[in-house]
This record gives C-alpha cells, structure tokens and sequence, in this order.
C-alpha cells in the first residue's frame, strides 16, 4: 500500500511535495477536532458519575460536619454539572464546532479545573479531624476521581494536569500540615502519584494521537487510492479501446489494399495490353487517353503498395531479407530502374563522382525501394533540364548515399515532420506531383530497420540533399 | 533446362476479367495455347486431359484454394510432376517460400504486368530441372 501511496505521490510529482506541509497542518486541525470531540463525547458519562460520586460522599461526609458547609460544597459540585451540561450542549450546538476546537478545548479545560477544584474543596475542608475511617473514605474517593480522570481527559494531558493539580494540591497542602509524620509521608507521595498519573495521561494522549492521525492517514490514502484505481481503469480503458481502434483500422486497411489490388490488376493489365500495341494500331488520341489511364492506375496502386508497406512495418510484419553487396551496383541499378520516370519529368540521374566500391548488408530489395523512393521525389521537385546527382561515400564507419535536387528546397515549417506519415509539404503537391506522403516515412522505417540512419539537408547552390547511411560492411 | 520451349498453359482462375487478361498476354505477347478453368473442383480433371507444360493457380479462390488444390495435384499421377506457378496478391514472402518449399516452381504477384508475364513464365521454365 505504502508503494502505491508512493507510487500515487510520484504521479502527483512537485505539486504533491509541495502541499505535503499544508496537509500535514490540515492533518493536525483533524486530528486536533477529533479529540476535542472525544472529550466531549465522554462528558455525560463523567457527570452522571460525579453526580452519584457527589451524592454518596455528600450522604456519607455530612455527617460531623456542619451542615451548610456539605450543603455549600454540594451546591458547587451541582455548579460545576449544571456547567458542564451547558458547555457539553454549547458544543453540541455549535454547527462550526470543528473550527472552533482551541475555544472549546479551552473551556473544557477551564472546566475540569473548576470541577477538580471542587473535589479539592472538598479534601482541604472534609478531611481534616475526620474520624479515621471517613479519612480512608475520602482519600479513596480522591484517588478514585483523579484516576478517573485519566480515561476521561486522556485526549488532552494538560486538562488532566490542570484537573489533577486542583485535587492534588489542596489535598497535599492540607496533609502536609496536619502535623501527623503518617499524613506529611502520604503529602510527599501525592505529587509523586500525580506526577505517574500525569505521565500516563501524556502517554495516552500520545496513542490517541497518533491513532487519529492514522485514521486521517488511511482515509486520505483510501481517497488516493480510489482515484487512482479511477484513473488507471480510465486510461485502461481509453488504452483498450485504443488499441481495438488501431488493430481495426490495421485489418480494414489490409484488407481493403488487398481487394483494391485485384480490381487493379485488372485495370492495369487491360491498359498495358493496348498500350503495348497487342491488340493492334489504336487511335492516337485513344492511345493518349489509355495511356492517361495506365499512368494513374499505376499512381493508385503505388499508394496502396505504400500504404501495405507502411501497415506492414508498423505492425512489425515486415521481414527484412538481409544479404550483403556493393553500395555502387546498387545505386546504378536504381538509377537505371527510375531512368523511365526521371524522362518523365525531363530530370536526369547522373552518378557523381567515385562511388565507394565497400559492401553493406541490407535488405537488397527494399534499399532499392528506399532509392527509387529518393530520386523519384528529386525527379518530382526538381526544375524541367536539371540534373539529380547522386553520390555514395565513406562517412567514417557508415557509407552514406546522398540524391542532390535542385528544388525548391524544404519549407521550414515542415522540416520537423517530412518524415511522418501522409506528410507533404503542400496538400497541391500531391494532386501535381503523386503519392500519398507515405514514401519518406516507409523510407525512414525501412532505413532504420536496416541500422541506418536518414536525413536531409540544403544543398549549396539551392535545392536539397537527401541521404541516408548504413554501417559498412567489414 | 527443360529440352522444348514452354507452350502449353493451364490457368485456375475465378476471376473472369483476369482470366481474359492472362489469356490474352500469354497466346498474344508469349504465341503460348491457354486453358483456363474456373472452377478448382474441375481442375485436376482439366489439367488432366489438356496435358500443359505448366499449370498456373491462383491463391485465393472459392471452394478450394490454390494451395490445397496444388497439394491435391501432388497426389494425383497425371498432374504430380506438373511444375505449378502461383499468382498472388495476398501472399506474404513466408507463404510463398513454403510453396517453393512444398515443390511450387515459382510465384508471380499481382497486380502482374501482361506485358511481362510470358517472359516471367519463361524465366522459371528455364530454371527448371
């Protein structure tokens, strides 16, 4: 539990360590208002009890002893209970009574003084020439009522003490010069009586307290703890429903990319047919719009192939087929591959330079992707007669192959998410250019899948240079 | 190698407009003489009496996919030696290297390109014992 509590403080961080001490005082205010009420709550019981105490030691003291005195000291003990039966409804009544506990503490205080002092009244006047046995009487009834007083004020040490003391002291002082050796030794033991009576009152209050604080300690955990059972089912929940979210739209992406696929086969095959002139000499503006046809058919199914791709990678279901060969072979075999769209675009693909000769182990297939990816967007953004250089060099352990555009370079405000997934610059782009925005982030994966690393840069001169670097193979 | 060129080609098939494609590439671009069957149930029958070079299944298809009718074929003595090339737009790199695995002589993916598709057949022919 105290884990959790920990665990629970944790979340909260600074702001919890910061109104730990405010809690600790609001803790104390609790704690403080609960045992007030404890010494309240006992009040009846102790009254009732002094009143039958207060009867029997008025029936039994009486006699010897001049009448109004018993009388006077009656009326004083009736007193002290009719004002504590007005302070015990006072506080009752009081609707804001947990506020007000240092007042109400302080009259009850001031309470059990005055009704300590009665019983004091009552050793300082009864005692002395008593016959013997109403002696043994009356220090027994005293005794009796300050260890009585124990339970009742345990709450609060200092009201016990201030109780105790208006017995203890009349009753010592009266022992102490009766001029009898026996009574001044019992005058010695009182404040010594009083002081263990006192000590044990301490040690009591000091149970109680820390009783309470426990109670207010478990509540506000129990409180914590309620909340962050919400908390975690709430964000159990939203992660589950997430999740479903996520693997639904996965399988509806999959399948729909498979069934678009077939249809798109279709499309494609019928179109290549006639393009290639199997069926014959077509009309030439036929053939234009056929063409038309072909070139987008295969557009849409690029997106569905970058689309499959990127579900792929994401759902962890791609492998990659790793063998090892020269970054040179592989960078002419693309520029080969994409020559047919750089015409499109009238750009041309030139190697630059020495490409390094070393070897990578990579996934051949898709680095070839990754490639074909690189050129055709320097193809799409580059300015009609230009020329996408592309060079491959040792970067200390890595070998980095770079596509150098002559573009409109990169708006600084997508600069932080090119490689994110339906990215483009501009949402004109794709209607120009192709492509679902899908390429650099399939790139930026496959790359990464392969332990390298991918980027961008202005090239000098204007336009930008595309890169990424795999460790070279040893 | 094989010593005779490739000729003969039995095609299962359900989809009618793929069927028509196919069919056209190969007797027009690859001069090849194609059977297509639709109905997999009827293949081995077909497959059978037209006598192919070669057989091509598709993967998915109703009542009998392309792999199990590639293992039926296995048990039958006319059609087990047949070498079998699957078409496909479903299958993932380890589904198709376990029908390598099984005996297949090759797979083509869809969306196939028509133009290419008799060379492509030719190239696993070639490769063939």
């Amino acid at each position: 539990m105290s884990n959790l509590a920990n665990g629970i403080e944790g979340v909260h961080g600074a702001a919890a360590a910061a109104s730990a001490d405010v809690r600790d005082r609001t803790d104390a205010a609790l704690v403080r208002a609960d045992r007030v009420e404890q010494l309240y709550s006992q009040l009846p019981l102790g009254l009732a009890a002094t009143v039958a105490i207060g009867v029997i030691a008025a029936i039994e003291l009486h006699e010897g002893r001049p009448i109004e005195l018993v009388v006077l000291w009656a009326g004083l003990l009736g007193l002290a209970v009719v004002l504590h039966g007005l302070l015990y409804f006072g506080y009752r009544n009081d609707a804001h009574r947990t506020q007000h506990t240092a007042q109400w503490l302080r009259w009850l205080g001031i309470g059990a003084f005055a009704a300590g002092a009665v019983w004091g009244f009552a050793a300082a006047v009864f005692f002395p020439s008593h016959a013997d046995e109403r002696q043994v009487f009356l220090a027994f009834l005293l005794a009796g009522v300050i260890s009585g007083g124990i339970p009742m004020y345990a709450a609060s040490w200092p009201v016990f003490a201030a109780y105790a003391a208006a017995i203890a002291l009349p009753f010592t002082y009266v022992l102490a010069t009766l001029g009898n050796r026996l009574f001044a030794e019992i005058a010695l033991l009182i404040p010594l009586f009083y002081g263990v009576s006192v000590a044990i009152a301490y040690r009591l209050n000091g149970v109680l307290i820390s009783g309470y604080r426990l109670r207010h300690a478990h509540q506000r955990q129990l409180v914590e703890l309620e909340r962050a059972r919400r908390q975690i089912e709430a964000s159990g929940r939203d992660v589950t429903a997430q999740l479903e979210a996520e693997q639904m739209k996965k399988e509806f992406t999959s399948t729909l990319s498979h069934e678009l696929r077939t249809p798109l086969t279709s499309i494609i095959g019928s179109l290549q047919l006639i393009n290639a002139g199997v069926l014959g000499d077509v009309p030439k503006d036929v053939m234009e719009l056929t063409e038309v046809a072909e070139r987008n058919s295969q557009r849409l199914l690029d997106i569905i192939n970058d689309i499959l791709d990127i579900e792929k990678i994401e759902s962890g279901k791609l492998t990659l087929n790793p063998e090892v060969f020269r970054l040179d072979d592989l960078v002419r075999e693309a520029v080969a591959l994409n020559k047919g769209f750089g015409e499109r675009f009238k750009v041309r693909f030139e190697a630059k330079g020495a490409l390094t000769k070393h070897e990578v182990r990579a996934d051949h297939k898709r680095l070839l992707q990754v490639m074909t990816n690189l050129l055709s967007n320097a193809a799409k953004f580059s300015p009609e007669g230009e020329v996408v250089e592309i060079t491959a060099e040792e970067h200390g352990p890595w070998l980095r192959v770079a596509v150098h555009d002559r573009g409109p370079g990169i708006p600084e405000a997508f600069r932080a998410r090119i490689f994110g997934r339906f990215n483009q610059a501009d949402s004109t782009t794709s209607r120009q250019k192709g492509g679902a925005g899908l390429g650099l982030a399939i790139c930026k994966r496959l790359i990464e899948m392969m332990r390298g690393r991918i980027g961008f840069q202005d090239r000098e001169g204007g336009g930008t240079t595309f890169w990424f670097e795999l460790p070279t193979h040893a | 190698m094989p010593e005779r060129t490739l000729e003969r080609i039995c095609y299962v098939e359900d989809d009618e407009d793929i069927q028509r494609i196919v069919r056209m590439s190969l007797e027009r671009v690859g001069k090849m003489k194609v059977e297509v069957v639709s109905d997999p149930n009827l293949a081995i029958a077909a497959i059978a009496r037209f006598k192919p070079d070669l057989v091509m299944l598709d993967w998915m298809m109703p009542g009998m996919d392309g792999p199990t009718l590639f293992r039926k074929m296995k048990q039958q003595p006319e059609t087990a030696t047949l070498p079998v090339v699957f078409i496909t737009a479903k299958a993932t790199q380890r589904d198709m290297e376990e029908l390598v695995a099984l005996g297949a002589a090759g797979t083509i993916s869809k969306p196939f390109s028509p133009k290419d598709l008799p060379d492509q057949l030719r190239a696993i022919w070639a490769k063939l014992p």
